[in-house]
This record gives C-alpha cells, structure tokens and sequence, in this order.
C-alpha cells in the first residue's frame, strides 16, 4: 500500500431506496420492469464524496434514517451504489449486521469456522485464532451449543471476538458497542484501542458522543443522505448538537 | 508499513478484489468469474458445510439422497413393465430409469434451491462481502456431490440386472460439466428474480413437475414421435441424459441433442450471469 493514498475513495456516491413494498407482484415487474423512476423513492445517500487514508479514525453522525448504516454498507461491499463509485482498496472487516453471519442451527464452533472463512481468514489462520476467539467470547463451555440456544449477548459476543479477529486493515463498527454487559464493553474498547494502535482504518457509527471522542479524530455527519460537514470529530459534534438543539 | 507486513496472504488477495466489488459500475462482467474464482475457498466451505448438514446429522442421510429417485424408479418401473406393455426406454428398464433420475434429481433439487439461493441466505448475503455468485454456484455443487455419491446406486442395478457396461461410462463427466453450467445458468437467472417477485417461486416448482414429462427422464426422444420429438430434442436435458446413459446402452447418444444441449446451457449461463449482474444493486437492497 502507499502511503498518503486513500484507502477508501467515496465519489459522489448515492443509494435510492424505495419507500413501500416493491416488485410485489409478477403482473407489477413484466409492465414496468426494473429500471424507472416510480413516485415514492428516495435517495438514502446522495452526492456522499470523501477520501479515507489508511490510519484514520472516523465518527459517522447523524440522526436514525439518514444514511449512516447505508454509507457502512457501501464500504462493507455489502450494497452497491446507484450512482458514483466507492473504491476500497483494502480488506474490510465488517461489524455490522454482525450477528447476521451467524447461523441458528449450527454450533458455536463450526459458526466461528463458517463466518471467519466467510470473511476470508484462512484454514491455518482460523485454527491458530480459535482459541483467541474463544477466550474473548468468554464461552468455552459453549462450544458445542447450537447458536440459536446462546442469549442475545452470548452471541453479540461471539460475533464480536470473530470479526474484531480478522486481520483487516479497515474496521466498520455500526452501534455493537452499545450491546453487552459493561464489562464486555470495556473489553470491546480495548480490542479497539488495540486495533487502532496497530495502524488500522476505523469507522465508528455511534450515537454516543463518548465513544466518538474517544476514538475518533475526524468525523462526517449526515444528514438527509448529504454529507453536511467532514472535519475534526469534536467541531462535526458541536454542528450535529446545534442543529439537534441538544438532542443526542 | 507494519500493517502490511501482518496481513496474512488471504488478506492480500482480497484488496484487489475489494476494489473490483466496490466498483462494480467499471466492472465489466468478464470480471466476474475471476472474482468469483479468488474466493472459491468460500464456495468449499459452504459446501462442506450443506455436505455435513446433508449427510452427518442425520443418520439416514445418505438414504434420504438416493430414496427418491429409487422410488420414483420402482414406481415407473412398476407401471411401465407391469400394469402397461412398456414400448419405450430401453432394457434394463430399471437402470434406463435411473440413470435419467439420478441426474433429474440433481437438476430438480439444485433448481428450486438456486432459485430460493439469495432470499434463503438473507442474513448472510446482507452481511458477508463475498461475490453474490457464491450462493447460487454453492447449491449447484452440493447437489453434484450429491449425484456422484448416488452413482453407486445406478452401478448396483446395472450389475443386478447384468447390463453392459462399456469404456462410453466416461461420458458421465461431460454429463456432470454440462448439468452444472446449465444449471448455474438458471440458478443465476432465477435467484436474483425470485427475491424481486416471490410467487416466482411457486412458478418454478411447477414448471419443474411439468419438465419432468417433457425431458426424456422415463422415455427417450427417439420413442418421441414426429414431430414432437423436434421439441424434445431442444430440452437441454436430453443429450445429458443420453450421456449418462451411454455406458449402459450404446448407441443412445445423438451428438446433435449433446451439440445443442452445449449450446443452450451455456447461452443460459451468459444469459443468467447478464441478469444476475444487472439485478444484483436492486437485490441488496431489498433482500
């Protein structure tokens, strides 16, 4: 990688969304088919442009619905822009949806495999990290439990210790830390605070201010899908307050 | 820097293919088969993980794979031979039978699971950055490992009922290519279509039972009278069926149904891979 280029290029980006039910019926999609502008959509991100250098810590801001969780997604891979393009020029390791990757009826152990492998680590890595993801989770005795029996923060947990694991040079957290008992939590900071030491590109979604100004130097706040302001995280928080009147 | 020097190899190897997923607007399709090709260490992992569910919780599992197409077998067998004069197909009826089921069974299965391949795997389609591609070519593979381990069964009647076997037995493995590129053809197609438009579903497990009457699965095409039988010999199923036959009964093969099987499985397979690549933006969303 070379130093002082951007790892993430987000030009002019956007994602329609379409408010309602689409595409419900058969007779619906052979008249009007996929394409065409139909009364009711809208752009969940519109015209988003920035650049991410390797190292950089981000706070994404802004209030629920407009466009935080969609911009984390276009980087994760996990949905693809409408309009402009999104070049990530670096492995991703996506803490979003993150127990989505986990499946109910297998156990612990073969999810870690199945969702590590998923993500790309490889066979001789997932064995030599196993017991690293194991200790973190704090649940080797549940090891050969189906997933589906573990509590809600049994499995944020587990899901967590896998993909803060991966050996990516880019990290997205999307409100994860605001589940698990306080103790979890403060492990998950440190884990952060590991992962940022190292030199890895963090983007933090977060409505706590807390966690933002601890872990982040830069922010971008959105606002009806725009990128209103992108400077350091403590004047991005002050705008996102005034315009809020104080509401977090 | 020292981040670099960490990463393991895997991790290298995805950053370019990160770039390719990300824009995908720049992306032509010839790109896709190679991104696709970089992470089939995820297709294997799948793979063996719906070859563990398949086989390994379940202690009848192997028995579960074969039991429908013997059934499906004894009872055309039943019919043909015993309750009708059976004019059509070849001797032995039985093994004429299974070796078109068997390979029926694998296009029957993968079909309705391809086409349900994205909506079923919601969750994780949403949350890993894996080519989309994976979850249809997953299900077309698993149902292939599960053909090749009912082979046995197919050899088992040959030998019961003392049917030839010749060198032509090697033309199962053009059978098997042609079967996978059509049926990820129309997994490609129908996965993306079936998220947009739900009942599609239920269109596809119909249109599946009629195709069985309409590919020679318990009849050959040449006991298809004119001029139907110009109809049948269209069915891309036909010159794999014939192929999987033809080390039991020589001289069933018409190169021409292989030729034009060939040709429509893989025009499919560019038609699905178009369709899929056009539809996959919408999809992400609505999944």
């Amino acid at each position: 990688m070379v130093p002082n280029e951007p790892v993430i290029a987000v030009r002019d980006a956007g994602v329609r969304f379409h408010r309602g039910k689409r595409h419900r019926s058969m007779r619906e999609f052979l008249i009007r088919g996929e394409r065409g502008t139909r009364p009711g959509e809208f752009w969940a991100l519109d015209g988003v442009s920035f650049d991410v250098r390797a190292g950089e810590s981000i706070g994404v801001v802004g209030r629920n619905g407009q466009g935080k969780s969609t911009l984390l997604k276009l980087i994760a891979g996990v949905m693809l822009p409408d309009r402009g393009t999104v070049d990530v020029d670096a492995g991703v390791a996506p803490l979003i949806e993150i127990t989505g990757g986990f499946v109910n009826d297998l156990t612990v152990r073969d999810n870690i495999a199945l969702t590590a492998g998923l993500h790309g680590m490889s066979k001789a890595d997932i064995a030599e990290r196993f017991d690293e993801i194991v200790d973190f989770a704090e649940l080797p005795d549940f090891l050969d439990t189906p997933y589906k029996h573990l509590s809600s923060g049994m499995k944020v947990r587990v899901a967590f210790a896998v993909v803060s694991r991966l050996e990516e040079p880019i990290i997205l957290v999307d409100e994860v830390l605001a589940v698990g008992d306080k103790a979890f939590k403060r492990k998950c900071y440190a884990r952060i605070d590991e992962l940022l030491a190292a030199g890895r590109t963090l983007f933090l979604v977060s409505h706590s201010e807390r966690d933002l100004r601890r872990f982040c130097t830069r922010g971008l706040y959105l606002r009806g899908g725009r990128l209103v302001e992108d400077g350091p995280m403590d004047a991005v928080l002050a705008t996102y307050e005034q315009d809020n009147g104080g509401v977090k | 820097m020292s981040v670099t020097a960490v990463r393991p190899p895997a991790a290298a190897g995805r950053a370019g293919t990160g770039k390719d997923l990300g824009s995908l607007r720049r992306r032509r399709p010839v790109r896709r088969p190679a991104a696709l090709w970089s992470r089939r260490r995820a297709i294997t992992l799948l793979v063996a993980r719906d070859l563990k569910v398949r086989y390994a919780s379940s202690a009848l599992g192997y028995l579960w794979s074969v039991l429908e197409p013997l059934l499906l077998a004894g009872i055309y067998w039943f019919i043909f031979t015993q309750v009708f004069t059976r004019t059509v197909g070849a001797e032995p009826y039985i093994v004429f039978l299974l070796a078109g089921l068997l390979p029926w069974t694998w296009f029957n299965g993968a079909v309705i699971d391809a086409a349900r391949a994205l909506h079923a795997e919601a969750k994780l389609v949403r949350s890993t950055n894996v080519p989309r591609e994976v979850w249809v070519v997953r299900v077309v593979l698993s149902k292939g490992v599960e053909f090749v381990l009912s082979l046995p069964v197919l050899f088992l009647f040959a030998f019961i009922y003392g049917a030839s076997v010749d060198w032509q037995l090697v033309l199962l493995v053009p059978a098997m290519l042609l079967m996978a590129t059509l049926v990820f053809g129309v997994g490609l197609l129908l996965a993306p279509l079936v998220v947009l438009v739900r009942d599609l579903e239920r269109v596809v497990r119909i249109a599946l039972r009629l195709g069985f009457y309409a590919s020679p699965v318990i009849f050959a095409v040449q006991d298809v009278p004119e001029p139907w039988d110009a109809a049948f010999s269209f069915n891309p199923l036909a010159g794999i069926f014939e192929l999987c036959r033809a080390g039991f009964f020589p001289g069933v093969v018409d190169w021409g149904h292989v030729g034009l099987s060939a040709v429509v499985s893989v025009g499919l397979l560019v038609v699905g891979w178009c369709v899929f690549a056009r539809l996959e933006r919408t999809v992400l969303k609505e999944i």
